[in-house]
């Protein structure tokens, strides 16, 4: 195999049979926000608004180097946002309207 | 990503500030980038009518209602009445269903039972597909790369890594979940178990044998007894 040839042959997040270290046992504890994202996630599948394969689709368009960086709810909510934007459910002035009000809340 | 940041001010909300996002629940400070994101998002979805907050209250009670506990109910049933045991391996979700489990989520359980000569265990090598319904959400070790991509591949390796030898001569198989079909382990009923009523059974399956990564083994049984 190239050197190229492995970028492509697999998607970032197609690793099955890949080298990988030792497990990592250690778990968190989930934070407030991440149950509230894993909540509206299933509601996205629940109303075929994002679907998990297309969530999972939007995971994998993120890229190896952001996949690697983002914790595992922030990974899936930033590609539930681009496959809304994508999808035309909402538009990125909506969302940084909104977040700019949430922001500014009394 | 191409949502757009419109802080007043550029910064990593990492960091320890003095500022507070009002509005918002005061159980994590700093309210960051991705919190604030859900409640946007979530908010634009409720205005525009494509979901409500009662749903959303009501999908977190589902959450923090689902647990291995329900997990080890299904187990311990499976080991003391045989014909359950022959429903729920022919259909997962219904048999799950006359214990009031619902599949909440619309996938589709499989349970696959361990033998003298098939281990069996659980793996979703593209992401974190897990049977929620039955056993709550994954473990972060679940989620990761590293048991993602060896479980195929080197699965007594992975398995020993848990304290979990398998003798050779029995076969280990690993399923890979999808967004549809989701995995659950009938683990073997330890021996000595057999003067244990159903609720104790339960008390020994964990839910590390439902993934498969351990089995389960009887002398917890004797550790609680004892603590009892």
């Amino acid at each position: 195999m190239n050197s190229t040839e492995g970028l492509i042959s697999h998607l970032p997040n197609d690793i099955g049979g890949k080298d990988a270290d030792a497990i990592n046992m250690e778990e968190h504890p989930m934070l407030p926000w991440e149950k509230r994202c894993h909540a509206l996630l299933d509601l996205l599948a629940t109303h075929q608004i994002v679907n998990f394969e297309e969530r999972r689709r939007g995971v994998e368009n993120l890229g190896t180097e952001i996949i690697g960086k983002l914790t595992f709810y922030e990974r899936l909510m930033i590609s539930s946002v681009n496959i809304m934007l994508e999808k035309r459910i909402l538009t990125p002035d909506q969302i940084a309207n909104k977040t700019k009000e949430i922001s500014e809340r009394k | 990503m191409t949502v757009p940041d419109h802080h007043d001010h550029d910064h990593d909300h990492d960091h320890d500030h003095d500022h507070t996002h009002p509005g918002v629940t005061k159980d994590e400070e700093p309210y960051g980038y991705y919190a604030t994101l859900e409640l946007a998002v979530r908010e634009l979805l409720i205005e525009a009518g494509l979901i409500t907050a009662d749903e959303h209250r009501r999908q977190i009670e589902i959450l923090d209602s689902r647990s291995p506990v329900l997990g080890a109910k299904v187990v311990a049933r499976a080991w003391t009445d045989p014909e359950f045991k022959k429903r729920l391996l022919a259909d997962g979700s219904a048999a799950c269903e006359e214990l009031g489990i619902t599949m909440y989520d619309g996938t589709h359980l499989i349970v696959h039972e361990n033998t003298d000569q098939v281990h069996n265990m659980v793996v979703c090598t593209l992401c974190s597909c897990y049977p929620r319904p039955v056993l709550g959400l994954p473990p972060d070790w679940y989620k990761n790369k590293q048991y993602r991509a060896r479980a195929v591949k080197e699965p007594r390796a992975v398995l020993k890594e848990f304290g979990t030898t398998i003798p050779d001569q029995v076969s280990i198989h690993v399923h890979d979940s999808n967004a549809n079909m989701r995995y659950l382990i009938l683990p073997l009923r330890p021996a000595g178990t057999e003067h244990l009523t159903e609720a104790e059974l339960a008390d020994l399956v964990t839910r590390d044998a439902m993934i498969g990564v351990t089995v389960v083994k009887s002398s917890l049984v004797q550790t609680n007894r004892g603590q009892a």
